[in-house]
C-alpha cells in the first residue's frame, strides 16, 4: 500500500481545494473525486508526473440532475486510479483529453454517444456506436430514457 | 503504386455472427493506405443497459454471453467485481478452477486465431490443422460443463461445477498432444516463407505508439511492452502460480503470431501446475441476492488482452450502472495506426492482428461515387485480383 499512499499524497498536495475526496478501497485500487476545471491539469500531472501510462476506459455514470465521468488510468499496468467528476446535464461540457492521451480518442466518443457528454476540442465526435439516423438528444444510457422508449427508436424505420 | 487521387473504400461491417462487427472507411492513394476511419456499434447490443435491468444473477448469464470466444474472461470479471461488492472471497478450489478454464480458453482461443490468420494469408492447410487441434480442447470444455462453449462455471462466491479427481488425467493427456502440436505450430511459424514474407514487417506499431494509444493485450506485447493484467495486477489465483509473459519486439504481425504461440504454451504449463497444486474444499460460498452500496473496478487478462469491468451498486438486487470495456475498442486505434501506410492487400492480415471479436474480413464494399455504382467483392475474389496485378 507504500506506493498507493504515495500517489494519494502526491495528488492532495498537486489538487489542494480541486480534490473533493480519495479513498483507496483496496490494494491497488484508487478512486479520487475532483472538481470539473481541474480535469486537464490532474491528468497531464498523472501522466507527465506521476507516470501513469495507460488508460484503461473512460465511464459515465447518469446520476439524476448530473452525470459522473470516471476515467480509468493505471500506473505500471498495476495501480488503478478511477479519477472522477461531474457536470449537470444542462451544461454538460468537460474539454478533451485526446491531446495528452491518443488513446482516449474512442473512449470519449462512446460517453458521448451513450450520454450526452460534450468533449470540447475532440477533433471528432461523430455518432461511433448508434446508428445513422438516431435521434438527436436521446442518450440511450440516460435514466430518463426507458428501455420502451428506445426500442420503439430502434424498431421505427 | 500511387495514383495521386485518393479513393475512399469502405470496409463491413456485414458481420452480425460475430461480436464487433466494425466499419473501416479506408482512404487509399493507389494500393497505399492512408487514413482509416473506424465508425462501430453495427452490433450493438445495449447491454449495459441490459444489466441495469436485470439482477445480479440473471447478469451472471447476461455477462456470458458478450463475447462467444472469451465468455470466461466476462464472467470472471463480473463475478469477482459482485464479489468484492459483496465482500465474500470466492473458496481456494474455486479460484484454481477459474484459473484452468481461463488458460484452457486462452488456448483455444489463441488457436482459433493462429487458425484464422493463417486463412487470411491464404496458408488454408495451417488453418485446418490448428482448428483440428483446437478441437481437443473443446473436448475437455464438453467433459468438465457439458459444452463447449459458454461453459457457464462461474458464479458469484466460487465456481458452479468442480474439476473431479477422475478429469485431471484426461486433461494432462490433451495438454501433452497440444503442447506438442503447438510446439511444432512455433516452429512453422518461424520457418515457413508463407508465413514470414506476409507478415515480417507488416502492420507495423511502434512500442511508443502502443503506449500513447493505449494498446493492450498480445498487441501490445508484440511491441515489446511486458505488460499483463495476469502478473500486474493478480487475480483469482495468479499471484500463486509462477508464469512468464511473453514479449517480442518485432512490432509487426509475426510478432503478434509468435507473442500469441507462446502463450499458449505458457498456458499449457500454467493448467499443468494447476492442477497439481489445485487445494481441496468446498467450490463456492452462498451470497445474498442484495448487493450493497459501493463501486468496484475489475480487471482480467482475457485472451485479447486487458478486459475491465466497472460496477456500481445502490443497494438493490440489481446494478446502478454496470461498465464492460472489451479489449479489441482499447486496440482499435492502435489497430489504425498499423493500417496506414500499409497496403491495401495487407489489410486483412493487419486487421486480424490484433484478433478483433471478430469482423468485416471475408466482404468488401466499392463505391464508385461518380456512377453511383456499389459492388461487393468477396475477400476470395479480391485476393486472386491483386495476385494477377
Amino acid at each position: 500500500m507504500e506506493k498507493e499512499n504515495e500517489i494519494v499524497e502526491k495528488l492532495k498536495s498537486f489538487l489542494e481545494e480541486n480534490l473533493v475526496n480519495v479513498i483507496i478501497p483496496r490494494k491497488r485500487r484508487i478512486f479520487v473525486h475532483i472538481k470539473r476545471d481541474a480535469l486537464r491539469e490532474t491528468i497531464e500531472y498523472l501522466m507527465k508526473d506521476l507516470k501513469f501510462k495507460h488508460l484503461s476506459t473512460i465511464t459515465g455514470v447518469d446520476l439524476g440532475e448530473r452525470i459522473e465521468v470516471i476515467y480509468h488510468l493505471s500506473h505500471e499496468g498495476s495501480i488503478m486510479l478511477s479519477a472522477k467528476l461531474t457536470v449537470s446535464k444542462k451544461n454538460p461540457n468537460i474539454s478533451t483529453i485526446t491531446d495528452v492521451i491518443p488513446g482516449a480518442v474512442l473512449y470519449e466518443r462512446e460517453v458521448h454517444d451513450l450520454l450526452g457528454v460534450n468533449f470540447k476540442g475532440h477533433p471528432d465526435l461523430s455518432p461511433l456506436m448508434l446508428p445513422e439516423k438516431w435521434p438527436e438528444g436521446v442518450y440511450p444510457l440516460r435514466k430518463e430514457h426507458k428501455l420502451k422508449h428506445l426500442r420503439q427508436i430502434t424498431s421505427e424505420k | 503504386m500511387s495514383h495521386g487521387s485518393i479513393i475512399k473504400i469502405p470496409f463491413g461491417p456485414q458481420h452480425p455472427a460475430l461480436k464487433e462487427p466494425e466499419n473501416f472507411l479506408f482512404e487509399v492513394d493507389g494500393e497505399t493506405v492512408v487514413d482509416v476511419k473506424p465508425r462501430l456499434g453495427y452490433n450493438h447490443r445495449g447491454m449495459e443497459k441490459a444489466f441495469e435491468l436485470k439482477t445480479y444473477i440473471q447478469n451472471i448469464y447476461l455477462a456470458e454471453r458478450i463475447c462467444g470466444i472469451c465468455s470466461h474472461a466476462h464472467t470472471t470479471c463480473y463475478t469477482q467485481a459482485i464479489e468484492r461488492l459483496l465482500g465474500v472471497e470466492p473458496p481456494p478450489r474455486a479460484r484454481y478452477i477459474r484459473v484452468i478454464i481461463a488458460e484452457l480458453e486462452r488456448i483455444h482461443s489463441h488457436a482459433l486465431w493462429i487458425g484464422l490468420a493463417a486463412h487470411e494469408i491464404g496458408f488454408d492447410t495451417l488453418f485446418m490443422y490448428v482448428w483440428r487441434d483446437r478441437e481437443t480442447v473443446l473436448d475437455m470444455f464438453e467433459m468438465i460443463s457439458g459444452n463447449r462453449i459458454h461453459y457457464a462455471m462461474n458464479t458469484i462466491g466460487g465456481a458452479r461445477r468442480d474439476i473431479h479427481a477422475d478429469m485431471a488425467p484426461k486433461i494432462v493427456k490433451g495438454l501433452d498432444f497440444l503442447e506438442k502440436r503447438l510446439e511444432y505450430y512455433l516452429d512453422i511459424v518461424q520457418t515457413e516463407q508463407t508465413i514470414l514474407k506476409r507478415t515480417a514487417d507488416v502492420g507495423i506499431l511502434r512500442p511508443k505508439d502502443a503506449v500513447d494509444l493505449c494498446a493492450v493485450g498480445p498487441t501490445l506485447r508484440a511491441s515489446g511492452i511486458e505488460n499483463d493484467v495476469r502478473s500486474d495486477d493478480p487475480y483469482v489465483a495468479y499471484d500463486e502460480i509462477p508464469f512468464n509473459v511473453v514479449t517480442h519486439d518485432g512490432c509487426d504481425v509475426l510478432s503478434r503470431i509468435l507473442v500469441r504461440c507462446e502463450e499458449t504454451l505458457e498456458s499449457v504449463k500454467i493448467i499443468r501446475y494447476a492442477l497439481d497444486s489445485m487445494p481441496n474444499g468446498t467450490i463456492r460460498v452462498r451470497v445474498p441476492m442484495k448487493v450493497p452500496q459501493g463501486e468496484v473496478v475489475s480487471r482480467v487478462e482475457a485472451p485479447r488482452g486487458e478486459l475491465i469491468h466497472y460496477a456500481k451498486s445502490n443497494g438493490t438486487t440489481k446494478p446502478e450502472r454496470y461498465k464492460v470495456r472489451s479489449p479489441t475498442l482499447a486496440n482499435i486505434p492502435a489497430l489504425c495506426k498499423m493500417l496506414q501506410g500499409g497496403y491495401v492487400a495487407d489489410i486483412p492480415i493487419v486487421l486480424a492482428g490484433i484478433d478483433p471479436c471478430f469482423s468485416c474480413m471475408d466482404r468488401m464494399a466499392f463505391v464508385d461515387t461518380k456512377k453511383n455504382r456499389k459492388w461487393v467483392w468477396t475477400m476470395q475474389q479480391l485476393r486472386r485480383k491483386y495476385a494477377k496485378e
